[in-house]
């Protein structure tokens, strides 16, 4: 699958859009920053904030998408999110799952290398966004609502894994 | 002449911002994302509304601390990088100040505020509008919360005019004055020596 992507720049406001969805480019410095807040404010739920607001507003791009372009529930739309991490710069995704289950593995990670690049090796998982990105990229492949699945993350490129890998059970 | 910013935003966004086989996007020395606004306003929103009252101010400052060292690191990358040397060095004829007004140009392209600098007084004092900017999108209330704009602002100001990067952080700092997402026409921001 080649994604469709149409990106357009509003000569008013000075936005981006990429396929209607209002984006911005920010980098690796921003995100990592903001995963370290949320580790830093976890007594209060900064990492579950943080993976949850990464579903909720990831969600609507896969489903506008595959409404648009009659992409069948299952296989089609996890490989479609897939591509669409990549579009978004955040790195290569290989995915496989069902209903109830899947894995899916990051051979590149924007988190976890620039993570890395800006301080080193962390001694557990960070990619607290991917979780996120996961969760709403099976709930779009097989029509479930919000918080219909667990990820975890069980390796990690920033613990000095040569990948990330993370596994998704249905809830 | 000088910087001309909608010039330089119009020729900035001519540059395809696309992946690599990898699957990411480095430019500027740094790894780019780009994603949806509404992940970064729903995350400081949500954070925030979950946030003691007594634990407030530090979770803003922290908010503000990740645009500040964003733009600092990005902010060089950009400013040293062949993209700003072919748009916007031919434009530069009055030195510091001149790179800061691309520096904002840069910062209008990316797509994070419709924004300019409104008064520069060299190495002390920048005063910068913006007339839209994603912070201020969904607005509820009174309070001025475009933390990545104070962050950034302040950033650039010291790449402008403190000392040599890497060592130039912590000279100045930023206030919110006005903002769209509390009824004013524009955000105001204004950047002084701490």
């Amino acid at each position: 699958m080649t994604l469709e992507l149409k990106h357009s720049f509003d000569d008013k406001t000075y936005r981006h859009f990429l396929n209607g969805f209002n984006i911005v480019l920010h980098c690796h410095h921003y995100m990592c920053l903001t995963t370290k807040l949320a580790e830093d404010f976890n007594d209060i739920g900064g990492t579950r904030i943080l993976t949850e607001t990464a579903e909720d507003t990831i969600r609507p791009i896969f489903d506008e998408y595959a409404k648009t372009h009659a992409i069948a529930p299952g296989d089609a739309r996890l490989k479609m999110a897939a591509e669409f991490y990549s579009a978004m710069g955040l790195g290569r995704m290989d995915t496989s799952g069902t209903a109830n289950a899947g894995n899916v593995t990051l051979q590149k990670s924007h988190i976890d290398q620039g993570w890395v690049k800006k301080w080193g090796n962390n001694t557990k998982p960070i990619n607290h966004f991917t979780r996120g990105y996961i969760a709403a990229m099976f709930a779009a492949a097989f029509d479930k609502p919000a918080r219909s699945y667990m990820v975890t993350e069980t390796e990690a490129i920033v613990t000095g894994k040569p990948a990330s890998a993370f596994a998704i059970v249905k809830q | 002449m000088t910087v001309m910013r909608d010039k330089v935003v119009k020729d900035l966004v001519n540059i395809t911002v696309t992946h690599d086989q990898d699957g990411l996007i480095p430019n500027f020395n740094v790894l780019v994302n780009q994603l949806p606004t509404s992940f970064w306003n729903t995350f400081a929103e949500r954070i925030i509304a979950t946030c003691p009252a007594d634990r407030k101010p530090a979770l803003e400052a922290a908010l503000i601390q990740c645009a500040y060292e964003c733009g600092y690191h990005t902010g060089y990358g950009i400013i040293t990088s062949q993209e700003f040397k072919s748009v916007v060095m031919p434009m530069v004829t009055e030195g510091p100040k001149d790179v800061l007004r691309g520096a904002f140009a840069v910062f209008t392209a990316w797509g994070w505020a419709k924004s300019g600098i409104v008064q520069i007084v060299e190495g002390e004092k920048m005063t910068i509008r913006a007339t839209d900017y994603y912070e201020a999108d969904d607005a509820k209330g009174s309070d001025k919360h475009a933390y990545m704009i104070r962050g950034i602002s302040t950033a650039f100001f010291e790449l402008a005019y403190s000392d040599p990067y890497p060592n130039g952080m912590g000279k100045f700092q930023c206030e919110q004055v006005k903002g769209i997402e509390c009824g004013d026409p524009f955000g105001e921001f204004i950047v002084t020596k701490k």
